[in-house]
């Protein structure tokens, strides 16, 4: 029994010591933040899909660059596991701890919105990026990527290949799909107004798998001989196309573009069998993400506006309430290497 | 015998009492490196945040009692969220016979461990292990994977988001079932027939406890209250997907066993419970206001666990180790 009170002695004695001190503190500072709210630096929060994703890392080395610049603070914190509840519990935390701004990669289109509408509605600027959440719920969308200028970028880069003539094929993930019907039409625009002499001769879906779109290039090259160019709209389909091209033999023959990731690729490309991945840059996008939650909290950007200022890389246009990133960004030989996502 | 129960009691008395000390010590810490940590909004968010892994800990507290597990949890909220969401959006019921349906499916999917648990005499954690994948699997059927319940009422989302009489409006329905647990565990011979049955199955059948009836009843009490923890999360949410809930079961038993119940069963409180709860959720919340990554949560909770058991444990191994000195101090004057 005695030891036990010795025990709990120690216990309470380490607890009075351990937090004797930091109390006073705690009261200080947080009177302290409380009178000097508004001189302060600016506090955004980043949040990405995933913790752990690569493509979002790559998106923070560009939003580190601009806090830097900016000389802001910058949390970056997401969801190390798959609890769809997390997103909402870390913005909600981000409320409390009352940062300026905050932006978000939205994984729940409609629950983070619940969360991001109680930011607003406590006066903290709110921007998506990448994955926008319902309109309301925030101020802008930072969209990597339209239709159209992933159709055209898609269409310009398979006809420069092709020397402005000859036949191609597109691998699309399922022919019902929005997104990819959407591109396909803005491809075909392109086609018909600028490169009459293209000639789109199959449309073939792979059900994003990478072992179904081998096959089906595979079974295009030997069904058209004349065939110049494949065109992958789905990321699994470039190096599906790239393994039958060079399983064919047919590597330089056949050329292979498509819209895809960096690593997935990069083997591929410096085998000269894949000419170009298409995508957006992702250290752009954080870039721009931070200079506009920024410009946001500062009052230098407000609804209606036609245009951003975002340092380094210069004037973005604003359509509506989205930022645009504009032309999509191609990887070949020369920088995919660069790039880690 | 005597002073081996009081030993015993203080060894409870002492685990709760590091645990709180624990609590205080988090707070005060998490205080002094995060200006807003210690104000009210926050204190309501960390209630906030752990309204349902609470829930399913207080559902778990018994059943652990008994010697059992009862993996199932998290998914069962999955499904009934997804379930009140089809019975509000496409059935067409009004939310509070939703919410009530969503509770009597809990009951069933709970009814269904508890049969195979005590008609074919399965150890629970195969069973729950089944049900575990049974239950996420037919919310993801149900939906397939992609249809979400959204665009709920205000009124509805009031329950999750908003404040009734000053605190969150969620907290009472968790304070209710809180002390319900609270008196059913300790309070009520049902309770004591939990931790006989946990300590020694076939001597408390032999003593006459219906040890079926009881066991049955734990499982379909854990069934309704992920219902209810789901009818919760979807309204802090606003939304119904199938992945609702997902790891939350692991997230309920480690509450569990920080709070000082024997995995073994037999042994445990439910305020234990709700301090192992505190515990994990200050932890989560104050490491965002500490500015740290939120991977070191995880972390420190694996810590936390491992010492706080440790420091449960280790009385008892200086009680043996001193009972046995004792024992060979007596000795000696006999053989001399």
């Amino acid at each position: 029994m005695k030891k036990i009170f010795s025990l709990l002695a120690i216990a309470g004695l380490t607890l009075l010591i351990g937090c004797g001190k930091p109390s006073e503190n705690s009261g200080g500072s947080s009177a302290g933040a409380s009178s000097s709210g508004g001189g302060k630096k600016v506090t955004i929060a980043l949040m990405p899909k995933s913790k752990g994703n690569a493509y979002f890392i790559s998106c923070k080395k560009g939003a580190d660059k601009a806090a830097a610049e900016l000389g802001v603070e910058l949390l970056f914190d997401g969801p190390t596991d798959p609890d769809p509840a997390k997103q909402n519990e870390i913005v909600e935390n981000w409320i409390t701890i009352g940062v300026d701004a905050i932006a978000v990669a939205c994984e729940n289109r409609e629950g983070i919105s619940t969360a991001l509408r109680k930011a607003k509605s406590k006066g903290i600027k709110v921007v998506t990026y990448d994955a926008d959440a319902q309109p309301d719920a925030r101020e802008f969308f930072v969209n990597q990527a339209t239709p159209e200028g992933i159709g055209f970028t898609l269409m310009d880069e398979a006809a420069r290949l092709c020397g402005n003539e000859g036949e191609f094929a597109i691998i699309t993930a399922s022919l019902t799909a929005a997104n990819m019907i959407e591109w396909q039409k803005h491809i075909e625009a392109r086609r018909s107004s600028k490169y009459p002499n293209m000639k789109m001769i199959a449309l073939r879906p792979c059900d994003d798998l990478k072992d179904k779109a081998q096959s089906e290039a595979t079974a295009l090259m030997s069904a058209n001989p004349n065939l110049k160019c494949i065109m992958a709209i789905c990321s699994p389909a470039v190096p599906g196309a790239a393994e039958a091209v060079k399983q064919a033999g047919k590597t330089g023959k056949v050329k292979v573009l498509g819209l895809g990731l960096p690593n997935e690729n990069k083997r591929y490309v410096h085998e000269g069998v894949t000419d170009s991945v298409i995508l957006w840059n992702t250290e752009d996008l954080g870039y721009l993400t931070i200079h506009s939650a920024n410009a946001l909290a500062k009052g230098t950007l407000k609804a209606g506006d036609k245009s951003i200022k975002a340092g380094a890389l210069g004037e973005f246009q604003v359509e509506g309430d989205s930022i645009l990133l504009g032309k999509p960004f191609i990887f070949n030989k020369d920088n995919i290497d660069k790039f880690d996502f | 015998m005597n002073t081996e129960k009081h030993g015993f009691k203080a060894a409870l008395f002492r685990h709760e009492t590091v645990l709180l000390f624990v609590v205080v010590l988090e707070w005060f810490y998490f205080n002094s490196v995060g200006p807003r940590f210690g104000s009210v909004d926050n204190s309501f968010d960390i209630m906030r945040h752990s309204v349902e892994i609470g829930l399913l800990a207080l559902a778990m507290t018994p059943i652990i009692l008994t010697g059992g597990i009862d993996l199932s949890v998290g998914s069962l909220l999955g499904l009934c969220a997804i379930l009140f969401g089809k019975f509000w959006r496409d059935v067409g019921m009004p939310i509070p016979l939703a919410a009530a349906c969503t509770i009597g499916v809990g009951a069933l999917a709970g009814g269904l461990n508890a049969s195979l648990i005590t008609w074919l005499r399965l150890p629970p954690l195969i069973v729950t292990l089944g049900t575990f994948s049974l239950f996420r699997g037919l919310a993801e059927a149900i939906t397939r994977g992609v249809d979400t319940f959204t665009n709920f009422p205000a009124s509805f989302l009031f329950l999750g988001q908003e404040r009734w009489l000053g605190i969150p409006a969620q907290a009472p329905a968790f304070i209710v079932v809180a002390i319900g647990i609270w008196l059913l565990v300790h309070r009520t011979t049902f309770g004591r027939s939990f931790r006989a049955i946990g300590f020694a199955p076939e001597g408390t059948r032999y003593a006459g406890i219906p040890v079926e009836r009881r066991l049955a009843l734990v499982y379909v009490l854990a069934g309704m209250i992920a219902a209810i923890a789901a009818v919760i999360y979807t309204a802090r949410l606003g939304q119904a997907k199938a992945d609702a809930g997902m790891g939350y079961e692991l997230f309920a038993i480690t509450a569990v066993v920080l709070g000082g119940t024997s995995i073994f069963g037999g042994v445990g409180t439910v305020q234990g419970t709700l301090l192992g709860v505190a515990a994990i959720a200050i932890l989560n919340n104050g490491l965002v206001h500490a500015r740290q990554p939120r991977e070191v949560a995880g972390m420190l909770t694996g810590v936390l666990l491992i010492l706080a058991l440790a420091s449960s444990i280790l009385p008892k191994i200086l009680a043996t180790w001193r009972a046995r000195r004792q024992t060979s101090l007596n000795k000696t004057p006999v053989t001399t």
